[in-house]
């Protein structure tokens, strides 16, 4: 083929006008962002100030090595203060890697619009990044050193996830899960709530937020029975008071359903079954041979009273964080009509929880 | 031959779940997208079988052939040369769509110019193959892609943050009228079979083509995940602010013990390389159909030497996909996508049913 010589000494030539503006910059020029903190400055509410967590390499992988450093800077958005950053530093920014984008407390209270806008927004933005809230404010916990980190930043989202820890009390919110909520009708966002103590992370309790900003903040035993009934998350616990005895059951399974019916007097009446196995973890000795139905029963007493409780609680938020709206929505004819009567229905549903608590065991003692 | 036409088929739909088309759809999710999408798996089940029932007629013998035997060289010429239009636009719509995308999500610094003109280069070269090779390079480009872009598929519809509420809520929503633009968007995942138009050169006398119900039953599946999951994954109302849809989906899964945790880069390369074979694919027949026009032209499937004429007709295909990325932008293009698929099902149509009329005329002259 007599053009052979011509076409490969053109593609030669394309080639070369493609490395030289290609943007490759060596792994040694670059600086891993792990974790990004956004926070409203108290003293200056109008401003952001963004707080990322670098990571150092270093050669030594080792419990309580990890090097980070940490910038932080106020602007009036939030695409600013990341561009004024990287005049802070030597290398190249690199949010390819960041698993973990931390909302300040005040930022929440007082909407995360902008906040979310720009994380949504940004190509290099992991979608399976983890969303959280930092109490009292982003900064602290993204600056603390958490004693046996191996890794800059990995304590932070081992957290989350399936991973590392699996703890009924944590939920974990993907950033594009947190943006269809904030967009969908009849499901609302919920966050985890991070705190600090000493050097550690603790997450125990779950914010409930509208399309703006937070609302409200579930306690610890709220966030385990939330964790329950929306994720069916089977490391957890039940508890039960069973005359002046403490009992807990280990879960070993859990499965929720519920469906919105139409009562005779016109008011609408959710109905949710929950069906949770287990064996015991704690109890007093001789458990074995006491009649498990009546404790059974005293469990789903206990259970569905704590159940109820909670789904009021969010529903005197004004939230609905378990999508009881979008099922509405499933299960009638789709029109806006639809959507505007759930509106109606939703601060005035019932609520009837139905739980049915199997024990399966005594563990192994008696 | 029956597994080559199944190639185009699977090719064809398999790469509108990058294209605008799922965007399309949920942009009318709640005005008529599922209706829509049934009229669509009728006519392009309609379309496909009159089409086959052609080509069955003619064994070996291309649309440009077919055309001559019947109409006079007047008429013949300008509709080739529509013809490779059409082809050459739904190509390129494709390489420019997936050069905007490398530049947004590989690597921004590179302007997505020089991206397109080296996707142009490797499309240029290979769609100057013969057809027979063109042939061989997409049975062995799907067989290296597809069992990954099917296992990731899998892993979407089974992963357990897609929301079979929103889905449900979305499908409630199937009584609204159909409508010309998503009609549209949803019935080019059934139009694999139109390649056959150069493509039959190939097959030998006798020719019967087998299963061919894998055509709508491929095509809905497909069609019903394409629009589907995103859906779930990004709810009744995000769902529609994405533009480049299946790529964020994608990122929302992640293969924990993959060796890449994202799958957003495993996909973009998977889907790559079924792009770069399409634009050959369509640029060849292109080319053919500008070929065709000539008198002196012998349709050759399996050529020893690369003529010329080839390389010639390719590289303005080259500069002219190069020139629209140029002139339009994003926003431009996208329309400019969305106008030409209406054209395209009106065109297609016309030729499909022109095409079975003259058969059967034929067929009865000759009995």
């Amino acid at each position: 083929m007599k053009h052979k010589p011509s076409i490969v000494a053109l593609i030669l030539a394309l080639l070369a006008a493609a490395l030289s503006g290609c943007g490759f910059k060596d792994i040694d020029k670059r600086f891993f962002v792990v974790a990004i903190g956004i926070d409203r400055p108290a003293d200056n509410p109008k401003n952001y100030l963004v707080t990322l967590k670098l990571a150092v390499p270093s050669p030594k992988i080792e419990p309580g090595a990890a090097k980070a450093q940490i910038e932080s800077v106020e602007a009036p958005t939030i695409a600013e203060a990341v561009r004024l950053i990287k005049s802070y530093v030597d290398k190249e920014l690199d949010f390819g890697h960041c698993k973990i984008y931390m909302l300040g407390d005040s930022l929440a209270q007082q909407g995360y619009t902008d906040a979310i806008n720009w994380v949504s927004r940004r190509r290099d933005i992991q979608n399976v990044a983890y969303l959280a809230i930092g109490k009292p404010d982003a900064r602290t916990i993204i600056q603390s050193n958490p004693p046996a980190e191996r890794y800059p930043g990995n304590t932070l989202f081992l957290q989350f996830g399936k991973d590392g820890t699996e703890s009924s009390y944590i939920i974990s919110t993907y950033i594009f899960d947190f943006v269809r909520r904030v967009g969908e009708h009849g499901l609302d966002p919920v966050l985890p709530i991070m705190r600090k103590e000493k050097e550690e992370y603790i997450i125990t309790r779950v914010a409930l937020l509208d399309k703006e900003k937070a609302v409200a903040a579930l306690t610890p035993s709220e966030t385990e029975i939330f964790n329950q009934i929306s994720h069916h998350m089977t490391k957890s616990t039940v508890t039960a008071n069973v005359n002046g005895e403490i009992m807990v059951l280990s879960v070993n399974k859990i499965t929720s359903r519920y469906k919105i019916v139409k009562e005779a007097d016109g008011s609408h009446m959710l109905r949710m079954t929950i069906k949770i196995s287990g064996i015991f973890e704690e109890a007093p000795m001789g458990v074995y041979s006491a009649d498990w139905a009546k404790l059974e029963a005293a469990f789903n007493k206990q259970y569905e009273f704590e159940a109820n409780s909670l789904l009021k609680k969010i529903q005197q938020a004004g939230v609905d964080p378990l999508g009881f709206g979008l099922r509405y929505r499933a299960t009638h004819k789709g029109s806006e009509q639809t959507w505007k009567r759930w509106q109606t229905i939703y601060p005035q549903l019932k609520f009837d929880v139905t739980a049915k608590i199997t024990i399966e065991g005594t563990g192994i003692s008696d | 031959m029956n597994r080559y036409f199944y190639y185009n088929v699977v090719l064809g739909t398999m790469l509108n779940l990058m294209l605008f088309i799922p965007h399309i759809l949920v942009k009318y999710r709640y005005t008529g997208a599922i209706s829509s999408m049934a009229v669509a798996v009728v006519i392009g089940t309609v379309l496909s079988y009159t089409f086959t029932y052609v080509i069955q007629t003619f064994p070996g013998k291309g649309m440009p052939e077919i055309l001559y035997l019947f109409l006079p060289r007047a008429v013949v010429i300008p509709t080739l040369l529509f013809m490779a239009a059409m082809w050459f636009i739904a190509s390129s719509i494709a390489l420019i769509g997936y050069a905007v995308l490398i530049n947004r999500f590989f690597n921004p610094d590179t302007s997505a110019m020089i991206v397109l003109a080296l996707l142009c280069l490797v499309c240029i070269y290979a769609a100057t193959r013969s057809s027979l090779s063109v042939m061989f390079m997409m049975e062995m480009g799907l067989i290296i892609n597809t069992p990954l872009i099917l296992f990731i598929l899998m892993k979407s519809v089974r992963s357990e943050n897609m929301s079979w509420d929103a889905i449900r809520t979305v499908a409630n929503y199937w009584q609204q009228m159909p409508q010309l633009a998503p009609v549209a968007a949803a019935s080019y995942l059934f139009t694999g079979y139109i390649n056959f138009a150069i493509y039959n050169r190939l097959t030998p006398p006798n020719f019967r083509l087998r299963y061919r119900w894998i055509v709508p039953v491929f095509g809905t599946v497909f069609m019903l995940i394409s629009f589907f999951v995103p859906i779930g994954f990004h709810g009744t109302e995000t769902v529609v602010h994405y533009i480049y849809l299946w790529s964020v989906t994608s990122d929302a899964l992640i293969m924990n013990y993959g060796f890449i945790e994202r799958v957003i880069f495993v996909f973009l390369i998977l889907y790559l390389n079924l792009t770069l074979i399409y634009t050959t694919s369509g640029w060849h027949q292109a080319m053919e159909f500008v070929k065709s026009c000539f008198p002196a032209n012998k349709p050759d499937v399996d050529q020893r030497k690369v003529p010329l004429s080839n390389w010639i007709i390719t590289s303005v295909f080259g500069v002219l996909t190069l020139l629209h990325l140029y002139f339009f932008n994003e926003k431009e293009s996208f329309q400019f996508a969305s106008g030409w698929l209406i054209l395209r099902l009106f065109v297609e149509s016309i030729t499909v049913i022109g095409l079975f009329i003259l058969c059967v005329r034929w067929r009865r002259a000759s009995s």
